[in-house]
């Protein structure tokens, strides 16, 4: 069980905010990100950030911009998606972001905000940087605004068939499990399938196509893990390809960003040692 | 999910390089790789080197010259600092690869011992060389 | 691109389907990588004991039979190491066909200097 004690898990201080590589390096034309307008504080308004955020309309030729709103942080609660949702109740009604049980457990407000994927319903605004910077999940197709296109990601998660599969008849009872062999399942059921770690993983962003991603191969040991499951043979085979496994090259990005606190690079790890120990 | 119609444009890709926060785990991973890249062409360097010698005196002189130059030098220092580097980055993996050491504070302890780790034993290896030298 | 637009996100993902293989690669890989701890370590420190020496000093020195035969295991285990290491860097960056060129010519680079320098090795230590 993970406590979230700060809106992250380690420091964020690093020297460089971001590579040293050009803004629009390597984008294609309907990717490249304008300068959008600013919306400043209402009169009045004492405490105020600043925050710049990816904004696209779909309905217009326009391409994806950055616009800049200041809030008012005395009218606002403490959270990234506080103020998001302040914003869209107050200066700009269509600002879209997917968000739904603001206490990080849905996975939905999942978001690149200061150059690492989190909940925005589980960071604090006084954790970020001025101005805050809020991009949707990195290396995603955009639909609107903070709204990602998951399609290609959950077809990933799909591939690794996550459900039980058994071949005995099914029994009259529950199918039996040792409180040890329940516990294994420990640090990976809990995933929300937010993608933050997918998203945020170097691997995936040059090889997303074949790569499978942490997200679907952490639950890919969930079901590996599972002592009541019948299909482990069938489950490395789809797994122990080039690509789909091995593109992972245990960057760890995936670990460092989990809002959850789990750890898909020891989940991957240990189908490795699973696909070797099954050949020598 | 809606279908998109072929008239429309593609949907854009949001930034991921471009805006990602360099860390502790994605630019030791990017120095292992590069440090290998480097390795792998000091590993030419090392063949030439031994044909040279193969050769005879009069050739291992000249590339015996072409590295003591203020040029090969620093080729040298570059490839023994990424020896270690890919060396102390290596041993982290393997040891992932068994399956340990993947809590986020191991992970960092053990990135900034690979980074204290490689300086140092470059430093040394250039002193024992210099030392050795004169 | 039409085409591509009309399969399901299912079959996208699923590709070509699993080559099944792979875990001959990775492994490889890191049993190289633990035979090259020694093998590297020692050539350094041998590298930096040898410094400034001339070319007869070096002779004498890489005809000794531990020293020949520890080379020999360097430069097959390192070209080994780095035929695929380089691979996977490859396959990370490359998506077009140019991606078969780059990997034959890698790899046979690899195996030519590979050869040069064992020969090179063998030619000093039996050599006249």
């Amino acid at each position: 069980m993970m406590i979230i004690r700060s809106s992250d898990q380690v420091p964020r201080t690093t020297l460089l905010k971001r590579f040293p590589v050009p803004r629009n390096l390597g984008v294609g034309p309907e990717s490249r990100i304008g300068r959008g307008k600013t919306w400043p504080a209402l009169a009045g308004a004492v405490r105020v950030k600043a925050f710049e955020i990816y904004r696209y309309d779909p309905d217009s030729d326009d391409n994806p911009r950055l616009d800049t709103f200041e809030v008012d942080l005395d009218d606002c609660g403490p959270m990234v998606l506080d103020a998001l949702i302040w914003i869209k109740n107050k200066v700009d009604p269509t600002l879209t972001f997917r968000r739904s049980c603001r206490e990080g457990i849905c996975g939905s407000c999942a978001m690149t905000m200061d150059g690492t994927n989190w909940l925005a319903c589980t960071r604090f605004i006084s954790d970020m940087a001025a101005p805050a910077t809020v991009y949707p999940l990195a290396n995603m197709r955009i639909i609107k605004d903070l709204v990602p296109d998951l399609t290609h990601v959950f077809a990933q998660y799909a591939m690794i068939e996550p459900w039980l599969q058994t071949r005995t008849p099914e029994p009259e009872r529950e199918r039996p499990q040792s409180p040890e062999e329940r516990s294994r399942l420990d640090g990976y059921y809990e995933c929300i399938l937010c993608f933050c770690c997918t998203s945020g993983c170097p691997s995936h962003w040059w090889n997303g196509d074949r790569f499978l991603g942490p997200a679907a191969l952490l639950q890919a040991y969930r079901w590996l893990a599972d002592s009541r499951d019948e299909a482990t043979g069938e489950r490395l085979d789809i797994l122990e390809d080039p690509f789909r496994l091995y593109r992972c090259h245990t960057i760890l990005n995936c670990t460092r960003t989990c809002p959850k606190g789990l750890n898909p690079g020891k989940a991957i790890a240990e189908i490795k040692k699973m696909v070797l120990e099954r050949r020598t | 999910m809606m279908p998109t119609s072929p008239a429309k444009r593609p949907r854009p890709l949001s930034p991921n390089i471009q805006i990602y926060r360099p860390q502790l785990t994605s630019v030791l991973s990017i120095a292992n790789r590069i440090s290998g890249v480097v390795l792998s062409l000091g590993a030419v360097v090392l063949v030439i080197w031994l044909l040279a010698a193969a050769a005879g005196p009069e050739a291992y002189a000249v590339v015996q010259g072409a590295l003591a130059s203020w040029l090969g030098q620093v080729v040298l220092f570059g490839c023994t600092f990424a020896f270690f580097l890919h060396l102390c980055g290596g041993i982290r993996h393997l040891v992932w690869d068994m399956g340990y050491g993947y809590e986020l504070s191991l992970i960092y302890a053990s990135g900034w011992a690979v980074v204290a780790g490689s300086v140092a034993l470059t430093v040394l290896a250039w002193i024992a060389s210099l030392l050795l030298g004169d | 691109m039409d085409r591509q637009h009309m399969r399901s996100p299912l079959a996208r993902a699923m590709g070509l389907g699993s080559a099944k293989k792979g875990v001959e690669h990775w492994w490889a890989e890191r049993v190289l990588a633990v035979a090259l701890i020694p093998l590297t370590l020692w050539f350094v420190a041998s590298i930096i004991a040898q410094t400034g020496s001339d070319h007869a000093t070096f002779i004498t020195w890489l005809r000794m039979p531990v020293t020949t035969i520890m080379m020999v295991l360097l430069l097959v285990a390192l070209f080994h190491h780095t035929a695929l290491g380089p691979q996977v860097v490859i396959e990370d960056y490359r998506h077009a066909g140019s991606k078969f060129a780059a990997l034959v010519i890698m790899r046979l680079t690899c195996f030519g200097l590979a050869t040069a320098g064992i020969i090179a090795v063998l030619h000093i230590a039996f050599g006249g």
